[in-house]
């Protein structure tokens, strides 16, 4: 794992970062940041008055129950939301200082800064191979040397290299759920993005597979900004950072997740991360 | 010796709010039984449709029946020929004493008692006629005497129904006088004479005193007195022996007396051509060069005076017909069948009859006779025969067969044959027909008694093909790509109202399609062929021109083009494109293609000339370009809707996770949803060649029927389903042509079943490999 880690940081990506900002501690706190964020489908209002600042190179959880807009605030830093129709935001989400709606921003740009995982396990009817490198395919890479370490670097960030080294040209669909999910994340790493955002990344996973990818969220921290929805109170306070705790659209508290486990402000929370809630 | 307790099996009765309702089990039950017989009734209909097209088409590959109907003796008449009337019930006997004698099969002695009986045609009495020959198609009798005249007597044959008791048939006899012909004390072998209106042609070979063979012809004219009948005059008389090398052997004249074909004792054979006061050799052939024997044994005519039928000692056979030369200009006499196997050993053409009702004809030896049609070249019925053959005769309606035996029998055998023209050849196989230059697949089925039925499926399956790839040619890449776009990037909204459109234009009657084509876009089109040109060629430029700028333009004025809204400045664009196009056309084609008017000198741009000029095919106004068009516009929405749905069902997942990798809309498009949709996408389009396949109305209306075979995208054609249009109400129940259509039905019955199956099976694999798992 440690290796591999080395090869990342040599690619120019991920030093750039890091060459801007020398200083480790210096990062910058409201690196996603939703102000007065209000948003709606069609005429349900779904999101309302979020104010939340989501810091660099850490991983924020948010939790909530279920239907409360997890999901769609994680949609929304992405802008996978455009694909709705009929949807509509007040306020304003900047990322790294400039705003995600400004209608100079390449969608698709800011789309290869942000890598997602999903829900549920989405890989492509290809080989295991082209699913990884389908995000440096699009973006116009054809070396070959170039895309081969891309799949062996992020497969064995993904914790997914030695199961598929032997397979790599096989369907995709020939692996398990668990793998595929992994696959997944190898999928959005690959593209070496700058954030990452997982919806219930461990959902359909068993308990050794949920450890693999929550250890691995563990050591992409390191590079990646993270923010990830779980309904696993457990899984929240083991991996992340900062815990955002939403309720029907609100954002209820939001603080260090230690804090929100151990000494919530808000009763709401507390009877949430306790799971008292009715 | 099962060992369960009474306690175990007695089920504990079921909880009233776990049963099932009554009436719901039966409604299941009966559904479940329902959708069974549904299935199982369209495998039956599609099977019964099969079955029924089989049994239509099987009598068109079965062989003729021939069965032996009765004997008669002839008693001691001394037969030289032999003939027969139109109804096959009178066989006449020509007798070297210069009488002809009849007999009557059907009725013998029933109503009219007439049994066998004599005419005299009026020749001179006591003379001796050594020569004698009957033409069973023109119903004349040929009678040489030994002091080198001859005489034509013609007979007529009448029907009547006196008392309703039957068919009497009633020779009449005319007679010319007898006309010098050769030499004096000549012994005629062979004597010919055509009619041909006005010119009259009288060719005979000869052995003179030496024992030479020698060939004279006379020509007739006809002069017409003030009062009475014409009458015929003798002209002048040739003599053609040293026109050719050997001697004369054998010898027919052409039905318009044009020509003189001579066989000789050398094998060779001559077309002597009739020209301004005399005749030369136009031609000379060695039939059976390089065969088992060069010697000719027999040469006769095919009804219609067109096509000869030679043998040679090795029973071999084969047909020589007059044709058009393309390369001379002129009638050449041509090979144009070879009629395998040849004759049995020993059962070499001693005789020879044909019936003028088609091209088959009788010829066999002395103890084996078969029945072979000409224009397939097939053996319709072979068979031993156990007597002794002297004379045999094909029914004229090709209904029985006569032969007179050395015991001077009557044998009378009924020939069956109701589709003689058939065959795998004559439905597949490339035919040289009577009158053309070389083998050719034909479909011409208005034949009358003169004139070979073409039958052949080749050009309407030809015409089927070409009508399909010309509308899949317009229709696959239209359909795909508004499929493709419409699911792809357009908006929701307006795609909601893109489906409804479709399925309307799918709803308008491809009669009125047809219509359409044939009135209003076939005139249009031809005169403005380059225009159409210019804006097949121009669209897809334009398309790229319109992405190149709307990729290249800055984002500030990007904005105000919507995702999904791009066709509202797209289309009025491709409009724009394709009205200049249209109007470029003519200038267009003034400048490319050029050609000059050979009258005046003038050099104008005419596509039309041009395209012939350059290809040697015409521009037509009614041809598959158009038709494509039509046809394309009529299987769109077929192709659209179902690749449309199958786009649009690629999980959305799929797409999603394509774009969250920062793909572009066209990316994820082309790189996931397309592989992804591929199996819908092909069975679309399989779906749509099924449909163009049996599309019938368009084409009908817009092709001009012609089954011809050429590629030319400019001339029309024939399909199958067309054909069947077309020419059904000419087809007699159970006709040939009846058959034949059927035989064009169930072809496009496979054809579009294969076509479906292939696509069911296509589409099964794809959709296994590329399922997503769920
Ligand atoms: N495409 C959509 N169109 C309309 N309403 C939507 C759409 N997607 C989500 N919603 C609604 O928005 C609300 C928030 O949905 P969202 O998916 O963000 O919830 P969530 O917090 O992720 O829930 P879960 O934990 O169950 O995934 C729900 O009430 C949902 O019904
Ligand atoms: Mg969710």
């Amino acid at each position: 794992m440690n290796d591999s880690t080395e090869t990342l940081q040599q690619t120019p990506e991920i030093t750039r970062k890091e060459m801007d900002n020398p200083d480790k501690t210096d990062f910058r706190q409201d690196y996603i940041s939703f102000r007065n964020y209000n948003f709606y489908y069609g005429a349900t209002q779904v999101l309302f008055e979020v104010n939340l600042d989501i810091p660099e190179r850490q991983v924020t959880a948010l939790i909530g129950p279920s239907g409360c807009g997890k999901s769609t605030l994680l949609r929304n830093i992405n802008r996978m939301n455009d694909l709705v129709d009929g949807i509509r935001h007040e306020g304003e989400l900047l990322i790294d200082g400039t705003s995600a709606y400004d209608p100079t921003v390449e969608v698709i740009s800011l789309r290869k800064r942000i890598g997602m995982v999903f829900q549920k396990s989405n890989p492509f009817a290809k080989s295991i191979y082209e699913n990884v490198v389908y995000g440096l395919r699009v973006a116009g890479r054809k070396k070959k040397s170039t895309l081969d370490e891309a799949v062996e670097t992020s497969l064995r960030r993904a914790a997914l290299w030695d199961e598929v080294k032997d397979r790599l040209g096989e369907s995709a669909f020939g692996l398990s759920g668990g793998q595929m999910q992994r696959l997944c994340i190898a999928r959005a790493i690959a593209n070496n993005p700058e954030i990452i955002l997982m919806d219930e990344p461990c959902s359909a996973l068993d308990p050794v597979a949920t450890g693999k990818i929550e250890d691995l969220i563990h050591d992409l921290k390191k590079e990646y900004t993270i923010v990830i929805v779980t309904h696993n109170m457990q899984q929240a306070a083991r991996v992340s950072d900062r815990t955002a705790f939403f309720y029907l659209g609100k954002l209820i508290e939001y603080d260090e997740t230690e804090k929100m486990f151990m000494n919530p402000a808000q009763k709401q929370t507390e009877d949430y991360v306790r799971g008292r809630f009715g | 010796m099962s060992h369960t307790s009474p306690e175990k099996n007695e089920a504990k009765p079921l909880p009233s709010r776990f049963q099932v309702g009554k009436s719901t089990l039966y409604f299941d039950n009966f559904m479940n039984y329902a959708i069974k017989i549904g299935g199982i009734g369209v495998i039956a209909a599609i099977c019964g449709i099969f079955i029924f097209l089989t049994y239509q088409i099987m009598p068109l590959f079965r062989g003729a029946t021939v069965e032996f109907e009765q004997s008669l003796d002839l008693g001691d008449l001394k037969i030289s020929a032999m003939g027969i009337d139109p109804w096959s019930q009178l066989p006449l006997f020509v007798s070297p004493d210069g009488t002809l004698n009849f007999y009557d099969i059907v009725d013998r002695d029933k109503d009219y008692n007439r049994g066998l009986f004599q005419m005299d045609p009026g020749l001179p009495e006591g003379m001796e006629y050594p020569f004698t020959r009957y033409s069973n198609h023109e119903d004349s009798a040929i009678f040489g005497t030994a002091d080198g005249r001859f005489a034509v007597v013609q007979v007529e044959f009448e029907s009547t129904h006196p008392d309703y008791r039957g068919r009497e048939v009633i020779p009449k006899i005319t007679t010319t006088p007898l006309f010098r012909i050769g030499l004096e004390n000549g012994e005629f072998e062979e004597i010919d004479y055509v009619d041909a209106g006005r010119s009259k042609l009288a060719v005979a070979i000869q052995r003179d005193e030496e024992g030479q063979r020698r060939i004279f012809a006379v020509t007739f004219s006809q002069n017409q007195p003030l009062i009475g009948d014409p009458v015929t005059v003798r002209d002048r008389e040739f003599e053609l022996s040293d026109l050719f090398e050997g001697e004369a052997q054998f010898l027919r004249l052409t039905g318009d007396s044009d020509f003189v074909i001579v066989g000789t004792d050398i094998g060779e054979l001559h077309l002597l051509a009739r020209e301004r006061g005399g005749f030369t050799n136009r031609q000379t052939i060695q039939p059976f060069a390089g065969r088992e024997s060069d010697t000719i044994r027999s040469m006769n005519f095919l009804s219609g005076r067109l096509s000869l039928i030679l043998t040679n000692e090795a029973g071999e056979m084969m047909m020589y017909s007059i044709f058009h030369s393309e390369e001379d200009d002129h009638r050449i006499l041509g090979r144009t069948k070879e009629f395998q196997p040849a004759l049995p050993t020993g059962q070499g053409a001693a005789y020879f009859s044909h019936t003028p009702r088609n091209k088959a004809f009788l010829v066999g030896g002395p103890n084996y006779a078969q029945i072979r049609y000409a224009t397939t070249e097939a053996i319709r019925w072979d068979g031993d025969l156990n007597f002794t053959v002297e004379h045999a005769l094909l029914g004229r309606r090709y209904d029985r067969l006569l032969f007179v035996d050395t015991e001077n029998h009557l044998q009378i055998f009924t020939v069956t044959d109701p589709h003689p023209e058939t065959g795998w050849k004559a439905y597949f196989g490339k035919i040289h027909y009577e009158g053309r230059t070389e083998p050719e697949f034909m479909w011409q089925s208005d034949g009358d008694d003169d004139f070979e039925p073409k039958l052949s499926m080749v050009p309407l399956i030809w015409g089927t093909l070409k009508g399909t790839v010309f509308a899949m040619l317009i229709a696959v890449p239209i359909a795909l790509l508004a499929a493709f776009y419409t699911s792809q990037f357009l908006k929701p909204e307006i795609r909601r109202l893109i489906k409804p459109v479709m399925e309307i234009m799918e709803s308008v009657p491809t009669v009125v399609l047809g219509f359409l084509a044939a009135l209003w876009l076939a005139p249009l089109i031809s005169a403005r062929i380059p225009s159409v040109f210019l804006i097949i060629l121009s669209l897809p430029m334009a398309v790229i021109a319109f992405g190149a700028i709307l990729a290249n333009l800055p984002i500030q004025f990007r904005k105000f083009i919507k995702p999904g809204y791009e066709f509202l400045y797209f289309a009025p664009f491709m409009m724009l494109t394709a009205y200049f196009a249209w109007q470029m056309g003519p200038l267009f084609e003034a400048l490319f293609f050029r050609v000059e008017n050979p009258e005046t000198g003038e050099v104008v741009g005419s596509f039309a000339v041009w395209w012939t000029e350059t290809t040697d095919y015409p521009v037509r106004l009614r041809n598959a370009f158009v038709v494509g068009i039509f046809m394309g516009f009529a299987i769109i929405p077929t192709i659209f809707t179902i690749a449309e749905d199958s786009m649009t069902n690629v999980p959305q997942s799929f797409r999603s996770g394509a774009l969250a990798l920062g793909a572009s809309r066209w990316q994820t498009a082309i790189s996931v949803i397309l592989p992804t949709a591929a199996a819908g996408i092909f069975s679309a389009i399989m779906i749509g060649f099924g449909r163009a396949v049996g599309e019938t109305m368009i084409l009908l209306m817009a092709t001009g029927n012609t089954p011809i075979m050429t590629a030319n995208p400019f001339d029309g054609m024939r399909t199958l389903a067309a054909n069947i249009a077309v020419e059904l109400p000419e087809a007699a129940q159970g006709g040939t042509l009846y058959r034949s259509l059927f035989l064009g039905a169930l072809l496009l019955f496979a054809f579009t079943f294969f076509i479906n199956t292939v696509a069911e099976v296509m589409r099964q694999k794809l959709r296994d490999r590329y399922k997503a798992v769920e």
